[in-house]
């Protein structure tokens, strides 16, 4: 008997996954140029709108579960700190219907919302809660997209004419940077690395090339021999954690050398990638971010696999360019704890 | 009739703080102190909230936005008008806000936390009157010009926690606010000051006589000498024209060599500035400035000769980055230059950045 009901709910919980994750990569397919963070808060948010759950903690329960799924398909830093935003507004949107005799203050710990959901669950307006989310997630949706907008202008005042510069890899950030720069006439000029294993340097090449910016594809090996002609750097970001930044393999190396070279680094990333957490070294990097997240289910021996991301320190990096404005690297963390305690 | 009178009255003195300003900066270093144009824009702008004609809160900042666009055309180099602006600014934005009575939100910025908690495109157009604005604004302006002239006396206050009994400290040029310092330390306290002159303008000169008046031992070297008796010295405490907001610096000319000679001896430097100087700037934007001025303190036009063949130039202001720097100390306490994000997220609101 029990097993009989255990095989339906592993059955019907693959279902579900199947679903979510196709419906995760639609959405990834129908706008390239999204984010994937962005993909993953759309497909969260219809998962909320189609869930049929009754009590709030039952709804955490689903979101979380519906989140480590979608690490499971894209294991990229963004996607997992989108998610857990998510989560975070889910909590702060539920707190303000609770009835209000308990816990009026914010910063409460998940255990005690648990206890007050659990009291509650049952007297709560679930639906109207509910309507209130899918809204305020909707226009979550639309500020953050259009945070690419925000930074490109805070950004491209810093690039002035007959400037150099150095960019990693494939970036749509940088993008969108370059895109509002070239429009207001600046005549600029741009080396990207190939960025190894995958190539991504070239695409952005091509992108740079359709915008007639001149550019030159470097070899990761060049950082430091081209870093003399350059003015600027500036790069991506997977995440941004307390302590520093998470790119792609070989960033960490590009700032070590402008330190060393006095040029500044300045890192643009949208608001919904700083992640909470707080890594001191390379080790400190987990895996579920290194390596993709096929090689984590098939290769046994990952310390044969190449990483693709690495950890940069605070110290190597001049600015931050986000939706929330210009920040110095001990900003971030303050902007973190705001939304978090 | 009192309307008309007002008004023009109000645009003549505008127009004469205005060519007031655009003399005032040329000519051999600045003829007036930061902390006089500070509170003389901030009691012109108490001026236009009386006088001008507005009835609405936006109305009111856009006659200020424009008449300190204006004021920041006539004289860039002047950074502490444009943070007066600002400060205004807020202080309409906040009188607003609580006269709507809606919930005082601390940050009125752009936060994580307010990303996913507000429930709308905020469109704050600033449209509804209220008839006590007029009042609160101009109330709060005056707790601004209090706070204005209290600047110098609370840094001096600081003086006794920096200074010690026989200590070399050095000092670059001449600032009011750094004077004002080392005079309080010197009711208690006996130290040497080694000031560098500061060529071309030699405003050191003035700054030893001044404190030598007080009873303070003072030397005055050149800034050729500075690296050579940097490794006597156990603190540098300057004053600054601006303070950027990544935390560095636009200070007079020199004090990048005397900050880097003080990285290198592991002296910690010190940098009496009053909030006021803190500007929302970036050093490597599109529109910073650079002020240059006449060359002939550089090279005299006796030597006619040679001004043929060469470049001469004259820069006023030099930029130092923040990571040599120990310590602000300021108005409302000592910060470490990483803090300033946090304390221009206090004093200005991100969309008065350009004005």
């Amino acid at each position: 008997m029990v097993t009989c009901y255990n095989i339906i709910t592993i059955a019907v919980n693959e279902c579900r996954t199947q679903k979510l994750v196709e419906y995760f990569k639609a959405q990834m397919r129908k706008n390239p140029d999204m984010a994937s963070a962005v993909a993953a808060i759309r497909t969260l948010l219809e998962f909320l709108k189609r869930d049929k759950g009754e009590t709030i903690l039952g709804l955490r329960e689903n979101l979380t579960w519906a989140t480590d799924c979608l690490t499971g398909v894209d294991s990229s830093v963004a996607v997992s700190s989108g998610g857990e935003l998510f989560l975070r507004f889910i909590s702060l949107t539920s707190l303000e219907h609770q009835v209000c005799c308990l816990l009026p203050w914010e910063g409460v710990c998940d255990l005690t919302l648990a206890i007050a959901n659990l009291c509650f669950s049952v007297f709560q307006d679930l639906s109207r809660c509910k309507k209130v989310m899918e809204e305020r997630g909707e226009l979550f949706l639309e500020k953050i997209s259009m945070s690419r907008t925000k930074v490109a202008k805070l950004c491209h005042t810093f690039i002035k004419d007959g400037t150099k510069i150095l960019t990693h890899s494939y970036s749509r950030v940088v993008l969108r940077v370059l895109e509002k720069a070239a429009a207001e006439k600046k005549r600029f000029s741009v080396y990207v690395t190939e960025s190894q294993p995958d190539s991504a340097g070239r695409q952005m090449a091509e992108a740079l090339r359709k915008l007639n910016v001149p550019v030159t594809v470097v070899l990761d090996a060049a950082v430091g021999y081209v870093l003399e002609k350059v003015d600027l750097v500036i790069i991506g970001a997977e995440g941004v954690v307390e302590s520093g930044l998470y790119h792609k393999i070989g960033t960490y190396q590009m700032a070590v050398c402008s330190k060393a070279h006095n040029k500044p680094f300045y890192v643009v990333a949208e608001s919904f990638k700083f992640v909470r957490l707080y890594p001191l070294n390379q080790q400190d990097v987990p895996d579920k971010f290194k390596y993709k997240a096929d090689t984590l289910k098939t290769v046994q021996n990952l310390s044969e696999e190449h990483p693709m991301i690495d950890y940069t320190p605070p110290s190597l990096i001049t600015l931050l360019f986000t939706d929330l404005g210009v920040l110095t690297p001990s900003a971030v963390s303050d902007e973190l704890i705001k939304l978090y305690l | 009739m009192p309307g008309p009178d007002k008004e023009t009255d109000l645009t003549e003195r505008i127009e004469a703080f205005l060519s007031d300003l655009k003399r005032g900066g040329s000519g051999t270093g600045p003829l007036r102190g930061s902390a006089e144009m500070a509170r003389e824009t901030t009691s012109l702008l108490r001026r236009i909230t009386a006088q001008a004609r507005w009835s609405s809160a936006g109305d009111l900042m856009e006659i200020i936005r424009k008449e300190g666009r204006r004021m920041i055309a006539a004289q860039p180099s002047e950074t502490t008008v444009g943070n007066m602006i600002r400060r205004v600014l807020k202080i309409i934005r906040e009188e607003y806000a609580r006269s709507r009575g809606s919930s005082e939100e601390t940050d009125q910025q752009e936060s994580l936390h307010k990303l996913l908690t507000s429930g709308g495109l905020s469109e704050e157009n600033f449209r509804q009157h209220f008839t006590a604005l007029k009042a609160n604004v101009i109330e709060a302006i005056n707790e601004l010009l209090t706070e204005l002239e209290g600047t110098t006396d609370n840094i001096a206050m600081q003086a006794l926690e920096h200074i010690h009994s026989n200590e070399v400290i050095m000092t670059i040029g001449r600032s009011r606010t750094v004077e004002a310092f080392l005079k309080d330390a010197a009711r208690k306290r006996k130290f040497h000051v080694i000031v560098a002159e500061c060529a071309p303008f030699c405003q050191g000169h003035k700054m030893a006589t001044s404190l030598s008046k007080s009873g303070i031992e003072t030397t005055v070297i050149t800034d050729a000498a500075i690296f050579a008796v940097m490794s006597r010295v156990n603190k540098v405490i300057i004053g600054t024209q601006t303070v950027l907001a990544n935390g560095g610096l636009r200070a007079v000319n020199g004090t990048h060599t005397l900050a880097l000679a003080a990285k290198h001896h592991s002296t910690p430097l010190i940098i009496c500035a009053p909030m006021f100087k803190l500007s929302p700037q970036f050093p490597n934007e599109e529109d910073t400035f650079h002020k240059f001025v006449s060359p002939h303190e550089v090279l005299p036009f006796t030597e006619g000769e040679i001004l043929s063949k060469v470049n001469v130039h004259c820069p006023v202001f030099d930029y130092v980055p923040p990571e040599l720097i120990t310590l602000f100390i300021s108005n409302i306490g000592g910060h470490a230059p990483s803090y300033i994000y946090r304390l221009m997220s206090e004093l200005y609101h991100p969309e008065d950045h350009e004005l």
